[in-house]
């Protein structure tokens, strides 16, 4: 069943749009990126950078977009090149652009290397760390020709970011839980970019450490007793059954204490400018009291 | 072994035998975990104590969902050995188990059209592993002659097939979709519902008693069915009411637990070795063989790395492949295939 394992890790990987292989061979050259001609048509192959590039301002000059790319509304209507996990190298060629610009996966790598064959250039920042966002914005901003719109961005995110994280700090680490699936049980782990959000945001994460996406047995989980649950299967209509599903141990303190909370924030799970909104929702979970 | 050496104390000695393995079993399994229990408080039904929550939400429902699972499978295994007179059929192997999993598959994605019914994607995936049966079956047939390589072959590329259409919906639907389905494909023994245990086991019992109720028609067709029918059996209906029991066997399953391979190979060939092909003890007891070994499988799985676990079916692919190869080795040195 090889093809259910890569589905597997295609899909956990397209659920957060971030990974650690990177696409192109160049290394990320410390301080401030060159800056490239302003390119007059770009296409995005990620989520995340779509965002970024109508963040940016360079929305206008954005032709094509994945099909995974849902904001703002206006990209619905903008040429598709496929999806983020399998972009089509054809219809990117088709868009003629002066960049393209993703985020590194293993469905994209091949792709991204025949773009550069051909002489389009590529640019692929892998914010699969939270400590890279500064850097992948700066760069996406590099190769949008936009470098101090890109600096400002970086700066609004920060400073948004901070306002949250000063809001809990101080505050006693809660233990959390966040679950993506309950059957089976896989949980958010420490070393994932979420992972790494519900840290900032005064949590300690229950799941076993040093795993991306751990598959955690449920016994483990209500010995390690979280006081908050964060599920992201849970308010979909193919899950009804799914709050239940937490309501059966009830010594838990989150389902005490009724801190069980559905999930489904689209800006959370994308490092572009919406994650400290996402970030906010979040941290509002683990500490309501702070928002009180 | 021949038919009608049976007797009843061999069938009771040997099944109870098998029945109070599996309880201990259930026991012994129940009893570990990757978190260590207080007993005096495990053992308090009222579930004041995080232990107890553990013993009787989590462990005890998986522990019996691994029974029932391996159970299933393994008396549907040995009923389509016998009736495909095929020593190598299982369902997995012949696709029954992708075939139930597309289906249910369909059902999933199509809910919201559907009403949303919860029993919808059970009843799916027991008509498309019913479907898939007639089909790979049908097509293995030439010349009304079934041969053994070319059912594993057909098995081979319906699994193929069924594979690329769960993919191709996959790549389809949406993103939150894609997420359910893949979920929902991998599936877990782990539950913390005994309704769910309840279902299963009723419709796997269903199951087993219509094999059961046919056991004597599966040891007259593992002879042929020109021979079978000589002997009094109705082969096409024997052979429907397997398909449809066998079917109700692996769709509940898939339905639950995602796809579990070689259980229904292994388990009835280790025990045919010990108890003959009399199918009035061959059926109960690789049932009950079945369940052993699934639930010591799925201990392996959910203990072998702490608090993460490994898919089950990795440990049974793990233990049954290297089996099968020996399986199919032996089957061509004796020329039986």
């Amino acid at each position: 069943m090889r093809w259910r394992r890569g589905a597997t890790t295609v899909m956990l990987w397209a659920l957060i749009a971030v990974s650690g292989v990177p696409v192109c061979a160049e290394e990320a050259s410390p301080g401030r990126p060159t800056v490239a001609p302003t390119p007059a048509r770009i296409v995005s192959l990620a989520p995340s950078v779509t965002e970024t590039l109508f963040a940016l301002g360079a929305g206008p000059r954005v032709v094509a977009v994945s099909t995974f790319c849902d904001y703002p509304p206006e990209v619905r209507s903008l040429p598709k090149i496929g999806s983020f996990v399998a972009p089509s190298v054809e219809a990117i060629i088709a868009q003629r652009p002066d960049v393209v610009i993703g985020a590194p996966s293993p469905g994209n790598h091949d792709a991204a290397l025949a773009l550069e064959r051909v002489g389009i250039r590529v640019e692929a920042p892998d914010p699969e760390h939270l400590s890279a966002m500064p850097d992948v914005i700066r760069r996406i901003a590099a190769a949008a020709g936009v470098p101090d719109e890109g600096e400002r961005l970086v700066a609004r995110i920060e400073a948004e970011m901070e306002t949250v994280r000063r809001r809990v700090a101080g505050l006693p680490r809660r233990r959390v839980l966040m679950a993506v699936g309950q059957d089976p049980l896989v949980a958010v782990g420490d070393t994932s970019f979420l992972g790494e959000l519900l840290a900032e945001a005064g949590a300690t994460n229950v799941a076993p450490p040093g795993i991306s996406w751990p598959r955690v047995t449920l016994e483990f989980v209500v010995a390690r007793d979280p006081e908050v649950i964060i599920d992201t299967s849970m308010g979909t209509e193919q899950q009804s059954g799914a709050a239940a599903f937490w309501q059966r141990l009830p010594s838990l303190a989150a389902v005490r204490d009724g801190h069980v909370y559905a999930f489904r924030s689209d800006r959370i799970l994308r490092p572009g400018p919406r994650l400290p909104a996402g970030f906010e929702d979040l941290a509002r979970l683990v500490h309501p009291e702070a928002w009180r | 072994m021949a038919v009608g050496q049976l007797t009843r104390a061999r069938l009771l000695r040997v099944n109870g035998a098998l029945l109070a393995a599996l309880a201990l079993t259930l026991v012994a399994a129940a009893a570990i975990g990757p978190v260590h229990l207080d007993w005096r408080r495990a053992l308090d039904p009222s579930l004041a104590s995080p232990d107890a929550v553990i013993f009787f939400r989590t462990r005890v429902p998986r522990v019996l969902m691994a029974a029932i699972v391996g159970g299933a499978l393994a008396a549907a295994g040995a009923a389509l050995q016998a009736l495909l007179r095929n020593p190598l059929a299982d369902p997995h192997l012949l696709g029954v188990s992708s075939g139930a999993a597309l289906a249910g598959v369909c059902a999933l994605v199509l809910r919201p059209v559907l009403l949303g019914h919860t029993l919808v994607v059970p009843a799916a995936a027991f008509a498309g592993a019913l479907a898939s049966m007639w089909i790979v079956v049908g097509l293995s047939r030439v010349d009304r002659r079934l041969e053994s390589y070319t059912l594993l072959l057909v098995g081979v590329i319906y699994n193929a097939f069924a594979g690329a259409l769960l993919m191709f919906i996959n790549s389809v639907v949406d993103f939150y979709q894609a997420h359910n389905v893949l979920f929902w494909l991998m599936g877990s023994l782990g539950t913390t519902d005994y309704a769910v245990v309840g279902a299963l086991a009723l419709y796997t019992f269903i199951g087993l008693a219509m094999l059961l109720a046919r056991a004597r028609d599966l040891d007259c067709l593992s002879l042929g069915d020109d021979r079978a029918a000589e002997l009094g059996v109705r082969v096409e209906r024997a052979r429907v009411t397997t398909f449809i029991a066998a079917s109700l066997l692996v769709g509940a399953v898939v339905s639950v637990s995602g796809m579990i391979g070689f259980v229904g190979l292994v388990i009835p060939h280790l025990v045919r070795l010990r108890t003959g092909s009399d199918h009035r003890l061959l059926l109960p007891a690789s049932y009950l063989a079945g369940a052993i070994f699934l639930v010591w499988a799925d201990t392996a799985a959910r203990t072998a790395l702490g608090g993460t676990e490994i898919p089950v079916g990795v440990v049974t692919a793990l233990c049954g492949a290297p089996f099968f190869v020996y399986l199919l080795r032996r089957e061509r040195r004796r020329g039986g295939m």
